[in-house]
């Protein structure tokens, strides 16, 4: 019944035997062990569970682990560098653009595929990349701030 | 003194939000735990007939099930609560249907397998038959005596009516220059908290412990249905991080913990629970559908001299909650305003609807929604300007403290200059203009301008007013701990007697804390998560009712006293000085006279666990204190007096709002050009923390406003089940904010601190009508109801278009 799939995540090989209608989300969260991707829907509405895979920004409950075959995917584990936060994960800790923290994975890697084609957006911008993830907290003031705040620092490097 | 206190530090939460290191209740896993999954009621209304779960036993991986049958016999219904005190007679309540089912989405059975796949497979062998009632779904059709009683025991589906009166509300009517009368409603939506609930319950059959890990507001809500539901002494409850709270996790959810432990008892194996969204929209608990008809006694100049209102409140298939949305108006029953005789109605309507909780403000936006409301159209009538009829009205900042009629007592405030100062930053008379300009090219510009408080700190003795026959007293003001404990390394670590849904208490708790030690934040740890067998909680262990800002930061204030004497003290025998000659400065402790005399935290820290020869005779060893606040200014009307009069909450922030909205008459859409708030939240420990709940609390009232909410099907199914079909605002239709602060510090409070948490919540659907009148004003059209969706605002046009032709 199980499918075999190879998979690199974060830059680490995986190699592992899956249910065929395991959603990639559960893959990520209960197979691999990398919890930062979060559910909050299932049905590709709320942005909790976004991944970037081959370099497209996707919501992981909408895909299913074996399409993954051969895919790089980059979860919110893999911003950070042996520890010290990427800018743009410092930018929303500076900002206080989070506050239960609940859709900021998610945010952060959506604001990761902006920023890397959009290297200094607007404000309309900002929200417009942001739009497929929802934040219940926030009012989306402060991230925001935080996508401006982590354009700069990368901007100037 | 504040060099913290004030400033926006760096979060303590943000690093590991951020970096997917989070610890929600989904995170925890434990050797053996089996996934339950929950089988729910298909029908609004119906009983019972029979459930077997026997197939469902035999199916791959399944370990436990339970029928309503068994959960009758094996566990032991809630104790009414204290919303439920005004029922003819006590309805038992299970933590899942008996007999009959009451809502659509309603919890019947569970199953328990070694995975998720294998449990939700499972489910669809459990065998229900059912016998469907004709649903009521309408408040007019629960209102008419031939409605079928949901409770047959209450006979009717008006479950309570009662009144309050304050002041002399008939000389009030009988001096007015005139009636304003209104009918007004708000509907039923929720604040969907992007982590659903989720619970994972463990029971040592041996000790007979139970212990969940559970994503809830109030620890005591649980403590208390698992110990009742189960005869158990020990219960520990630990709740890790909460992804969004708002009221939504805070009754409903202990019946989950109730299912989700009763699988853990039968199995003998840990259980995890975590509800799917659809789930969470049909069954987790709703804002309550409120309808009021309000008469204000009106003088001539604009002053209000008395509202009568009466309210009927769309509680849904279930007793638990039975007032809630009522009970809470008394916390801003008079809003900002003088008047000094209201009279309220209260009506609760049992409906087959999902059963109503807290939910940001809980009773308190409609509170506001019917005295902006009201001012608007009193303005109207009077042929007097918004801002005019609201200054006439409002409480002076010379008058504070201030005694409401109902007893409640608003610390500090300075209303007309909030009103000013906001008319001024959104420039009201420029935007009038620019509104006739616009009216010539046939735009619809339309600006409000409300004004609200923001209760914060709960008295626990409120609803003894509403239910003075209360046979069981839910206690009287409230009371919570924090302890505070210099570590041998000269850190500083910290423990909350209450949980965090994401606004920042680590943060804000180590910044009073720095302060008071003379310690840098850094170098101070929050422990989380909350953990019901080691925190210091009280009955205000809740984060509900906007509690941490007073009994969590009082209960830090006190504890980071009591050991800074402590510290201070051993320094002094260390030191050989007295402890008044001695400050801390950057986590060294020296003598103000003499700067040769000090010692760092590092070491007294090492002293204080090590070394009993430098300790002063009778000190206590260690450094490690802990502090029981109860608010110290709770007198009078702590518990009600003859005249009902009963201080809801302790704390009263303000805000005034102003919305400038253009609409599109073609499709009916709103668009919020601009959101303006001024706002008195008292001392601000952390401007970027108060910014974030403004603005949060802000874009929720304004979606609820124009248009998210929930929809039934007139057979009581619920047609809302997704985010999307719910209609909830992403970061494009959610307006920019502009916000500014114009703290006026309570006199009462340890640092003058304010709520600050749900309040924008509180005005912001009333800016909204407000602004949607404005703008629709030269086509006569009246905003009497929420939500303002572009549906509802097309067929307001046309309604307008129709009487006036």
């Amino acid at each position: 019944m199980k499918r075999e799939v190879q998979v690199t995540i974060n830059g680490r090989n995986y190699h592992e035997e899956v249910e065929p209608r395991q959603l990639l989300s559960h893959f990520l969260r209960e197979t691999i062990g990398l919890t930062g991707t979060h559910i909050g829907c299932v049905v590709g509405e709320c942005g909790a569970c976004t991944v970037i895979v081959n370099g497209k920004l996707v919501k992981s409950c909408l895909l299913i682990a074996v399409q993954m075959e051969g895919k790089e995917i980059l979860t919110v584990e893999g911003m950070a560098n042996n520890g010290e936060l990427h800018a743009i994960q410092e930018a929303f800790v500076q900002k206080y653009g989070f506050q239960c923290g609940y859709c900021t994975p998610g945010m952060i890697l959506a604001a990761h595929y902006l920023l890397s084609h959009t290297p200094e957006p607007t404000d309309d911008e900002i929200r417009e990349g942001l739009s497929g993830n929802l934040c219940m907290c926030t009012g989306y003031m402060q991230i925001v701030e935080a996508v401006k705040e982590a354009s700069r620092s990368l901007k100037n490097g | 003194m504040a060099k913290y206190v004030g400033q926006s530090t760096r979060s303590k939460e943000g690093p590991r939000h951020v970096s997917g290191a989070s610890f929600f209740t989904d995170e925890v896993r434990l050797a053996g735990m089996l996934h339950a999954v929950i089988l729910r009621s298909p029908h609004a209304h119906a009983r019972i007939l029979n459930v077997n779960t026997d197939a469902a036993l035999r199916a791959p991986g399944v370990i436990a099930a339970f029928t309503p049958q068994e959960l009758k016999e094996k566990t032991k219904p809630f104790r009414p609560g204290r919303y439920s005190a005004g029922l003819a007679r006590p309805i038992q309540e299970y933590a899942g249907a008996i007999n009959k089912v009451r809502y659509f989405g309603e919890p019947v059975a569970a199953v328990a397998a070694r995975s998720r796949a294998e449990a939700e497979d499972a489910l669809e062998l459990i065998e229900a038959e059912y016998e469907p009632l004709s649903p009521v779904i309408e408040t007019s059709d629960a209102l008419r005596p031939d409605s079928p009683p949901i409770f047959e025991e209450l006979g009717s589906n008006r479950a309570w009516t009662g009144t309050l009166t304050y002041g002399d509300i008939e000389g009030a009517f009988k001096q007015a220059d005139r009636i304003v009368a209104e009918k007004l409603k708000i509907h039923r939506y929720s604040s969907t908290p992007l982590e659903p609930l989720a619970c994972v319950a463990s029971f040592d059959a041996a000790s007979k412990k139970l212990t969940v890990w559970v994503n809830a507001q109030v620890p005591d809500n649980i403590y208390d249905a698992l110990r009742d539901a189960f005869g158990l002494d020990d219960v520990r409850v630990i709740i890790p991080d909460i992804g969004g709270g708002f009221g939504q996790k805070i009754h409903l959810i202990k019946n989950y913990a109730v299912l989700t432990s009763f699988l853990a008892i039968k199995s003998h194996r840990p259980v995890k629970w975590i509800e799917d969204r659809t789930e969470h929209m049909m069954a987790a608990g709703h804002s309550c559908q409120q309808e009021f008809e309000v008469e204000a006694a009106v003088k001539k100049d604009g002053t209000v001299l008395g509202l009568k209102f009466k309210e009927y409140d769309d509680v849904g298939g279930s007793v638990s909650t039975l007032t809630i949305h009522f009970t809470n108006k008394l916390n801003n029953l008079t809003n900002t305003y003088k008047v000094k005789a209201i009279s309220m109605e209260g009506n609760s309507l049992i409906t087959n609807k999902c059963p109503v909780i807290p939910n940001r403000g809980i009773g308190k936006p409609a509170m506001c929604f019917v005295w902006e409301r009201m001012m608007d159209k009193i303005a109207e009538e009077l042929n007097m300007s918004l801002i005019e009829v609201r200054s006439v009205n409002l409480v002076q900042a010379s008058e504070m403290p201030y005694e409401t009629p109902n007893g409640n007592i608003y610390d500090s405030g300075d209303y007309p200059g909030l009103l000013k100062r906001l008319l001024e930053k959104i420039d009201y008379d420029g935007l009038k203009k620019e509104q006739s300009e616009k009216r010539k090219e046939g735009r619809h510009l339309g600006i409000g301008v409300v004004i609200g408080v923001e209760p914060g700190g709960r008295n626990a003795a409120r609803d003894m007013a509403v239910f003075p026959e209360m046979k069981q007293v839910p206690g009287a003001g409230g009371v919570n701990g924090a302890t505070v404990k210099l570590e041998k390394n000269g850190t500083v670590a910290l423990f909350l007697g209450s949980p965090n849904c994401g606004q920042s208490h680590e943060t804000t708790s180590a910044q009073v804390t720095a302060d008071i030690l003379g310690i840098s934040p850094d170098r101070i740890s929050v422990t989380t998560p909350f953990d019901s067998d080691l925190a210091p909680w009280g009955v205000s262990a809740a984060n509900s009712g906007n509690n941490f800002h007073l009994y969590d930061i009082g209960a830090i204030h006190g504890a980071a006293h009591k050991l800074r004497e402590k510290i201070l003290t051993l320094a002094g025998n260390v030191l050989a000085t007295t402890p008044e000659n001695l400050t801390i400065e950057d986590g060294v402790v020296f003598a103000t006279d003499s700067t040769a005399k000090k010692i760092t935290l590092t070491d007294l820290g090492r002293l204080a666990y090590s070394n009993q020869s430098v300790m002063p005779t009778g000190l206590e060893g260690g450094l490690h204190t802990t502090f029981y606040y109860t608010y110290p200014h709770a007198q009078p009307y702590l518990t009600p007096d003859v005249n009902r009069k009963v201080r809801a909450q302790f704390s009263f922030s303000a805000a005034a709002h102003g919305a400038v909205v253009e609409i599109d008459t073609t499709t009916g859409e709103v668009k919020v050009l601009r959101y303006v708030i001024v706002s008195d939240n008292g001392t601000i420990i952390n401007p970027d923390v108060v910014d974030g709940q403004a603005y949060g609390s802000a874009a929720h009232g304004i979606s609820v406003a124009l248009g998210e909410g929930f929809v039934y099907s007139s057979d009581g199914q619920l047609l809302t089940v997704t985010l999307t079909d719910y209609g909830k605002s992403s970061a494009l239709e959610t307006p920019k904010f502009e916000l500014e602060h114009y703290p006026v510090p309570s006199p009462f409070s340890a640092l003058g601190q304010k709520a600050a948490g749900e309040g924008a919540a509180i005005p912001s659907p009333a800016a909204i009508a407000s602004a949607v009148e404005d703008a629709l004003k030269p086509m006569g059209v009246k905003v009497r109801e929420l939500p303002l969706s572009p549906e509802s605002v097309w067929r307001l046009i046309q309604d307008a278009k129709r009487n006036s032709t």
